[in-house]
């Protein structure tokens, strides 16, 4: 039917519940309802796609005129597009612990006002809490026969302190977001910890930059790997041309003790049952004992670059599949957090992560720290605020000299193209030769 | 014909939300846009997308409830979920939805003469392309967009406000070695987009800024591109105007009223009867008349913006500046043509750190503005020209700090997203080499 050689229809609806508490005042609390659909066509052309609000699932001539409409839009198109093959299947959605489902918004609102208060804390003037609920169905049929649907339930809350001394304003931030059903109860040292690094942070000073030895604790040294090297190993990127990685397969890029994965398979905030194409997902080892070893891949970035897993392709509701990561992590090595302190014996410990970016077709990144102390002597000393890291993806991970036995994660969203989905990015402790600090400190 | 369709359920929404509670407010927005996006030089991606959303308000005794879908026929349980949410809610002091004022309903960045057709961004991409020929660098990706909206506003004090405004967008991405450049244009009619100029920025960034020269760490003049400063300006100081942040006590300008808060030619308003301008609108998000705000006169700071929320809880008055995110997404406050503004000179004459862009400007701390960014495209700039590219560093500073060292504004001022700005030089800045 009008030359089709390919469609996929990936259909989405459900419901969204936020709270949000600011200063013990419920600001808005409540649940809104969704509906997307997205399908896109090739017609031995590059994709033609219709993305679709409030969809109706059909058949027969209706869906064909769709499939028209969509066909017409490929042939617009100038590229041909081949989809690698790769293996089907779908993992079960882990069961829930509690459903959010079954606990009722007031009590949600009064557990987030729990946290929310437990940051009401001298010198704290402002106190924000959210809770966020996403419960979707997703829909995936294509034209070769695949078909798939399941629910997911993502949930989780943020915490946002601000302490304020003599026009200084500084704050501190936790979040937990988790698939594996409703987190909010028992959390009320999240309010007390942001409360406290915001108090703690109107004493810190600010960071001086320079190059230095730095110990990066599991949840930036997640952002490190996911930054540095997760985008630049996106399939589609290295497909336009637009990554330092391009061609470097089997090259080395680190030491020994250097392994990253993605896996969108594992329990964490950034798991996938099945990819938004419709392909089993699977684990992807970027980075093999500091080797460059495969690229993260849709269906199409798979045939025309080849060197990796497909599996990798994630949307939000509506909108077109790009190659995303999901969970990214450095493997644990062998190190003990005390012989890391150690080995830095002088440099700066930094601590959360600000979020980060990267141009990966440049090959730099940036990204920021919550907060650090100086290293004396392998001991923490003093505490300092506003301090980012910046480097290079093809020479900054050979200073990874490091790896702790501590891998932990930590879940976010990560943007690209315009989509936010979840993540979770992890690492051990790691150490970190000759990092680029910046800091607006001076002597 | 569609308005009064769309009238037929939207009063009958109004008609059964009074029922339950005081005030009822509707947001409804329909829209299609095409584009069309390159991988390397050719089309790979064709795409219609046709959105709707329905955002509902209920304020009941102080208590405001909101719930939004993007199926329209499912009005009544949205209703019912807008209801039930304000039930939850903390009461407030609220001084109402505002009325029907006598305003002007002609749009102002609506292009009736826009065809929002697949071959019209089809289009566009071929002069952008030609554009990138002119200087040696591969193109990676890019894209135009057109899209065309319709929103309508209704209250139950007998608001019945529609607008329409189209868009379009260009961008392209280009690398030359490992060096990139990326340039974009925007506007509301495609007569105003540059899609030739925007292929040869791109390829001209990406040529230029390849074998870059390090930079030792040290104090520099430097002068920032709009697209540089609009990261620092968006991510930092904007928020810091916005009532809501300042009365929370999450704003470093909270107590700063009157005070001088930049350099003494700095102006900053909003303007949304600005001709021309993307941003423009006769009434805000909420349905209040839009007029001008100036936040900071000659460097002093005069004024915050306010929703009505914000307004009636602290006792202002809505500066008009309700904006909503996304389509059917609940009322907040932002803004609608930002322009910083001053005395215009030309700023490239001794030599500067120019900035094309930075990278990572959304990690700054919103509280205290302090932030390091990694710098793209940068050169040494001297008598107006291009000198040689600086590879790679890191800019340090603080963003509230940085205002009171300006020593310039250029001539030339540039629309990136709702800012407006020119490129701005500012004394002795912290850059950290390699």
């Amino acid at each position: 039917m009008h030359g089709i050689s390919y469609y996929d229809l990936r259909h989405v609806t459900g419901e969204i519940t936020h709270i949000e508490i600011d200063n013990a005042v419920v600001e808005s609390a409540g649940t809104s309802l969704f509906n997307k659909a997205i399908l896109r066509v090739l017609v031995r052309s590059g994709w033609g796609i219709l993305q679709i609000d409030n969809y109706t699932p059909c058949s027969g001539t209706k869906f064909d005129e769709l499939l028209g409409r969509a066909a017409r839009l490929a042939g617009l198109t100038e590229e041909h597009v081949v989809l690698g093959d790769a293996p089907r299947g779908m993992l079960a959605v882990p069961q829930l612990k509690e459903n959010p489902r079954d606990v009722s918004i007031e009590e949600k609102s009064a557990l987030l006002a729990d946290i929310e208060n437990s940051a009401n804390k001298p010198q704290i003037v402002n106190r924000r809490a959210s809770y966020i609920e996403r419960i979707e169905t997703v829909r995936f049929s294509d034209s070769s026969g695949n078909e798939y649907s399941y629910e997911m339930n993502r949930s989780g809350f943020n915490i946002l302190a601000v302490a304020s001394r003599n026009g200084n304003v500084q704050m501190g931030y936790e979040r937990e977001h988790s698939i594996n059903g409703f987190n909010l109860r028992h959390q009320q040292e999240s309010g007390t910890k942001a409360a406290d690094i915001a108090v703690a942070l109107l004493d810190a000073t600010l960071a001086k930059g320079g190059k230095m030895r730095a110990v990066l604790d599991p949840e930036l040294a997640g952002v490190f790997a996911h930054e540095a090297v997760g985008h630049a190993s996106e399939g589609d990127l290295i497909q336009e041309g637009n990554s330092v990685l391009n061609g470097k397969t089997g090259e080395r890029i680190g030491n020994e003790t250097l392994t990253i994965v993605d896996d969108p398979g594992i329990h964490e905030f950034g798991f996938d049952p099945v990819d938004a194409e419709g392909v089993a997902v699977a684990r992807t080892e970027i980075i093999r004992r500091g080797v460059i070893n495969a690229f993260l891949h849709s269906r199409e970035s798979l045939a025309a670059v080849g060197n990796g897993v497909a599996g990798h392709a994630r949307a939000m509701p509506g909108e077109p599949p790009l190659v995303r990561m999901s969970n990214t992590f450095i493997e644990s090595g062998d190190s003990t957090t005390e012989e890391i302190f150690a080995e830095c014996k002088n440099g700066i410990f930094l601590k959360g992560s600000r979020g980060g970016q990267v141009d990966p077709g440049r090959g730099i990144f940036q990204f920021n720290a919550e907060y650090g102390y100086l290293v004396e002597n392998g001991e923490c000393t003093k505490m300092v605020r506003d301090v980012s890291l910046s480097g290079e993806i093809l020479t900054t991970l050979h200073g990874i000299i490091l790896c702790g036995n501590d891998r932990q994660m930590s879940p976010g969203y990560c943007g690209k193209g315009g989509q936010s989905v979840p993540v979770s990015d992890g690492a051990p402790h790691i150490l970190l030769n000759d990092a680029v600090v910046g800091g607006s400190g001076v002597d | 014909m569609r308005w009064w369709v769309a009238v037929a359920w939207i009063e009958q929404l109004i008609r059964e939300g009074e029922k339950a509670v005081d005030e009822v407010e509707v947001y409804f927005v329909e829209g299609t846009s095409v584009s069309a996006d390159l991988k390397r030089k050719k089309l790979s991606l064709a795409t219609i997308s046709q959105d709707c959303g329905l955002g509902i308000r209920t304020i009941h005794k102080g208590r405001i409830g909101s719930s939004s879908t993007n199926d329209p026929g499912r009005w009544q349980e949205c209703l019912a979920a807008a209801v039930a949410s304000g039930k939850l809610a903390t009461p407030q002091e609220w001084d109402g939805l505002p009325g029907t004022a006598p305003l002007d309903m002609a749009p102002l960045s609506f292009d009736a003469s826009m065809v929002i057709e697949p071959d019209s961004a089809k289009k566009l991409l071929e002069p952008m392309l030609e554009g990138a020929t002119k200087h040696t660098a591969e193109v990676t990706s890019g894209s135009a967009t057109l899209s065309s909206m319709e929103v309508t506003l209704a209250n139950s004090h007998g608001v019945r406000y529609t607008d329409r405004n189209t868009s379009v967008s260009v961008s392209l991405e280009a690398i030359h070695g490992q060096s990139t450049g990326y340039e974009f244009d925007q506007a509301w009619s495609v007569n105003r987009i540059d899609p030739a100029t925007v292929g040869e920025r791109a390829t001209f960034f990406a040529h230029e800024s390849a074998d870059g020269k390090d930079i030792p760490t040290g104090e520099y003049d430097v002068l920032l591109s709009p697209l540089a400063y609009a990261e620092l300006l968006g991510n930092v100081f904007v928020p810091a105007l916005n009532g809501r942040n300042v009365h929370a006590g999450r704003s470093r300008l909270a107590n700063a009223l009157s005070e001088r808060v930049a350099d003494p030619m700095i102006s900053m308003y909003d303007d949304p009867l600005l001709p021309g301008a993307d941003g423009s609108v006769r009434w805000d998000a909420e349905g209040s008349p839009t007029r001008r705000i100036d936040f900071i006169r000659d460097g002093i700071l005069c004024a915050f913006a306010y929703d009505l929320k914000t307004a009636s809880r602290y006792g202002k008055k809505s500066t008009a500046s309700a904006v909503r995110g996304g389509f059917g997404g609940s009322p907040a406050i932002g803004h609608h043509n930002f322009v910083v503004d001053g005395k215009r000179e030309t700023v490239d004459d001794d030599r500067v750190v120019y900035v094309h862009n930075v990278v990572g400007a959304h990690t700054a701390n919103p509280m205290s503005g302090e932030f390091s960014v990694e710098l793209s495209n940068a050169f040494w700039v001297e008598n107006g020209e291009f000198q040689e590219p600086i590879r790679s560093a890191m800019l340090s500073g603080n963003v509230f700090d940085l205002h009171h060292a300006i020593t310039g504004l250029s001539h030339k001022s540039r629309a990136i997203g709702s800012l407006i700005l020119p490129s701005v030089k500012i004394n002795k800045q912290r850059i950290i080499g390699k």
